[in-house]
């Protein structure tokens, strides 16, 4: 086991491992804690939005419009800042209403402005997935007779998140990317406990390791969606030539996808 | 497309790169670059043209008037204002960086040119002047990272909540936002907030003993180990400001208090 | 009005802000022709017969694409500062090598730029019919000329929605050079707001103008894509 180590210390610094490699960990778990909240909350509230961007009420449409540009169309850390920055200024009001205990708390500010900004990004990609079913087959449920919840549910739903996955999984990834924001206003998430370690060892060495762990983590859902979608285009894929495969599923991930 | 001639091509155009980069003569300081964190109001900030203004700066700039030499500031957050110095962003700081047995193992400092307590800042409606860490557990401390203020505060406040910010005028700024119970900063920057942006809301409430071991003797400028000819100018340049009485004119422009601390 | 006597007012920030957009525009601008340029590049290394070359531009790319933006800009600024410390005193220079902030901050982004837009540079050329290529050799016309003269003007409107989405996240990843001491627009915002403590103002009016901005871009964007589609079905 030490000689291992003494090993592992020619490639790696062990002794910055050593002192810091705990701030490491916790870092790793904020996180992840950052990245599936505003994720799962980001991901309910798209839902939201693109029904509302999809409804016949100019007014409701129109107000999902204006959302989705804001936030597709100001930095994230524009965002972050206004919601962590601007929310101490509105502190009496809050305070008023019993609120400043979440604005208050700098990882509170950051799922809000990590979610209200992923829900924007994910309504357009399951606006686009909804959009991607053939309409003809909607038509045929309703002739049916099935309901709007049963049509949504069995036939929209399925084909959408299977045209989704792959956008959503690259969205995913870019929060995971995203989440070192959080780190300028004060959370130490993996990329702020990098810089603490810097500042105090001033080893370059360790940005590296730090990118090494994002690029490990990103490698991971990347190759977890792959698999995903490997397994749920079953149907699509045994039916159809070799030659048209690519074009059948991937081909409309790439029409909705980033 | 054929290799050799693509890395032929790459390899020219590098060495007429390099060739034309101008080099800053070293040897021969004409021009000084200094690193700045200008968050740090009355020593260093930014007003509203942009520009950077401070005590520290008007000291600088008499500094250099006496070395003979053009200077100009560069901002720079702290968190990379050692590793920029190093690496040859700029040629030194002067950003009210105390002189620590740490940050002297990358880089040498001139003589002390001045040496301030430090203090907790808290809110005005907390009447407690009680700041030792048993009082302080559970509370929320803020400071500005990689400082000797955060590693007095991860040395004894092991209790507290401590909050590091990149900016050295965002803990106050936050205190101000009820987001911490106190903040530690520089008596003058404390000072200087309660009376103008914290006007109301917070008061100084302790002063904190100078420890050696982490605060060191006092603020004194940075160089790159290697520019000893530099530090050297600097130091004379130092004692001169200080023998004809400037110091006492530049400083008491700002600060009501003595601040040299010899 | 609090707020417009703190933009406009006599002691009013608004200019910082104006310079501050300034140099957002121009770091952007200035890392298009860098960034896609390289990811040009790149893509065409990734298609090349080589495989060492494929190998290293894949490494490349998956690297700068699967860490967060922020580190890779941080990783290049301060490595690129060391780097260029190294070949100058290599080059025989005496003293040190001045790149302004802008510079690093440009060359930091372009390495991200050209890591996302040689995907989509890879897809572009999978996308010009490969038969048009072997035609021209049949007649004569090298693989340079072919490239110039046959792939290259039909690239760009295939590669113009996958660009266009790029020039997008570009123009926000300006906003994090602001962590870099270049003062863009969000820095601006943000010394202003330190100064006067009223952030909201300031970072509004930072988000109203990167807003000006997008739609602005999109509306290009649709103007470049109809062009671009002139001549097809």
């Amino acid at each position: 086991m030490d000689t291992l180590w003494q090993v592992l210390g020619f490639v790696v610094n062990t002794e910055l491992l050593a002192t810091y490699g705990w701030r490491i960990v916790l870092g790793m778990k904020i996180t992840a804690l950052v990245v599936i909240t505003s994720c799962s909350l980001g991901f309910v509230l798209a839902f939201v939005i693109a029904r509302a961007r999809m409804s016949r009420n100019l007014l409701i449409t129109n107000a999902a419009f204006a959302y989705i540009s804001f936030f597709r169309g100001t930095p994230l850390l524009c965002q972050l800042y206004l919601v962590y920055y601007g929310g101490g200024e509105f502190r009496p009001f809050f305070q008023e209403i019993g609120v400043w205990w979440f604005f208050r708390d700098a990882y509170y500010c950051c799922i809000l402005a990590f979610t209200l900004n992923t829900a924007a990004y994910q309504a357009e990609i399951l606006r686009g997935a909804i959009a991607a079913v053939p309409r003809g087959q909607v038509e045929a449920a309703k002739a049916l007779g099935l309901s709007p919840w049963r049509i949504a549910r069995h036939v929209v739903f399925p084909q959408a998140m299977l045209v989704a996955l792959r956008p959503l999984g690259n969205e995913v990834i870019g929060i995971v990317k995203a989440s070192a924001l959080a780190a300028i206003v004060t959370l130490l998430d993996l990329m702020g406990q990098t810089r603490f370690i810097f500042a105090r060892t001033f080893d370059f060495s360790v940005y590296l390791y730090c990118a090494l762990i994002y690029l490990a983590i990103t490698e991971a859902i990347r190759r977890a969606v792959n698999a995903l979608e490997f397994a749920f285009s079953r149907h699509v894929r045994a039916r159809v030539t070799v030659a048209a495969k690519p074009a059948l599923v991937s081909g409309e991930a790439a029409v909705i996808g980033l | 497309m054929k290799t050799n001639g693509i890395l032929g091509r790459l390899g020219l155009a590098t060495l007429a790169l390099a060739a034309s980069m101008g080099a800053a003569a070293a040897k021969d300081w004409k021009t000084v670059r200094i690193g700045i964190d200008a968050t740090y109001p009355p020593f260093e900030s930014v007003n509203a043209k942009g520009e950077i203004v401070g005590w520290e700066v008007d000291y600088a700039t008499e500094l250099c008037k006496r070395m003979k030499v053009t200077c100009t500031f560069q901002n720079q957050d702290w968190d990379g204002i050692i590793p920029s110095l190093i690496a040859g962003k700029f040629d030194m700081i002067m950003s009210s960086m105390n002189i620590t047995p740490k940050r002297t193992q990358v880089v040498s400092f001139s003589d002390v040119y001045f040496a301030t307590p430090p203090v907790f800042v808290g809110s005005a409606a907390n009447k407690s002047n009680d700041v030792s860490p048993a009082a302080l557990k559970g509370k929320t401390i803020g400071t500005q990272s990689s400082t000797t203020f955060s590693n007095y505060l991860e040395a004894y406040y092991k209790d507290s909540e401590i909050k590091l910010y990149p900016g050295g005028d965002e803990p106050q700024n936050d205190l101000k936002a009820g987001r911490l119970d106190y903040t530690v900063t520089d008596l003058i920057v404390g000072n200087t907030f309660v009376e103008k942006v914290g006007a109301g809301c917070c008061r100084v409430v302790a002063e904190i003993k100078r420890i050696p071991e982490i605060f060191g003797p006092g603020v004194g400028a940075a160089f790159r180990k290697e520019d000893e000819d530099l530090k050297a100018m600097l130091n004379k340049a130092i004692a001169e400001v200080d023998a004809d009485g400037t110091y006492k004119v530049i400083a008491d422009k700002y600060f009501k208090i003595n601040i040299r601390g010899k | 009005m609090a707020w417009f006597e703190l933009l406009f007012g006599p002691e009013g920030w608004i200019g910082l802000l104006l310079n501050g957009t300034v140099v957002t525009v121009a770091l952007a601008v200035t890392t298009v022709p860098f960034g896609f340029g390289a990811g040009l590049v790149l893509a065409l290394m990734k298609l090349a017969r080589s495989r060492v070359l494929r190998a290293v531009c894949d490494a490349y790319t998956t690297f700068f694409r699967g860490i967060p933006d922020l580190l890779a800009l941080f990783i290049v600024y301060f490595g690129l500062q060391a780097l260029i410390d190294k070949l100058g005193k290599l080059a025989g220079a005496g003293g040190h090598i001045e790149v302004s902030a802008f510079a690093a901050g440009v060359i930091a982004l372009s390495t991200v730029v050209a890591a996302y837009s040689s995907e989509v540079w890879v897809a572009s050329l999978a996308a010009v019919p490969p038969g048009q290529g072997e035609a021209a050799r049949s007649l004569g016309l090298n693989r340079r000329q072919v490239f110039r003269l046959i792939t290259l003007p039909q690239l760009a409107r295939v590669a113009l929605p996958g660009l266009g989405n790029i020039w997008t996240i570009l123009m926000k990843d300006t906003a994090l050079i602001s962590t870099l001491a270049v003062t863009d627009l969000l820095r601006a915002a943000s010394e202003a707001s330190r100064a006067t403590t009223r952030p909201l103002v300031f970072y509004t009016a930072a988000a109203v103008i990167y807003l000006i901005f997008s739609v602005t871009s999109g509306s290009v964007q649709s103007w470049l894509e109809r062009r671009a589609n002139r001549g097809y079905a």
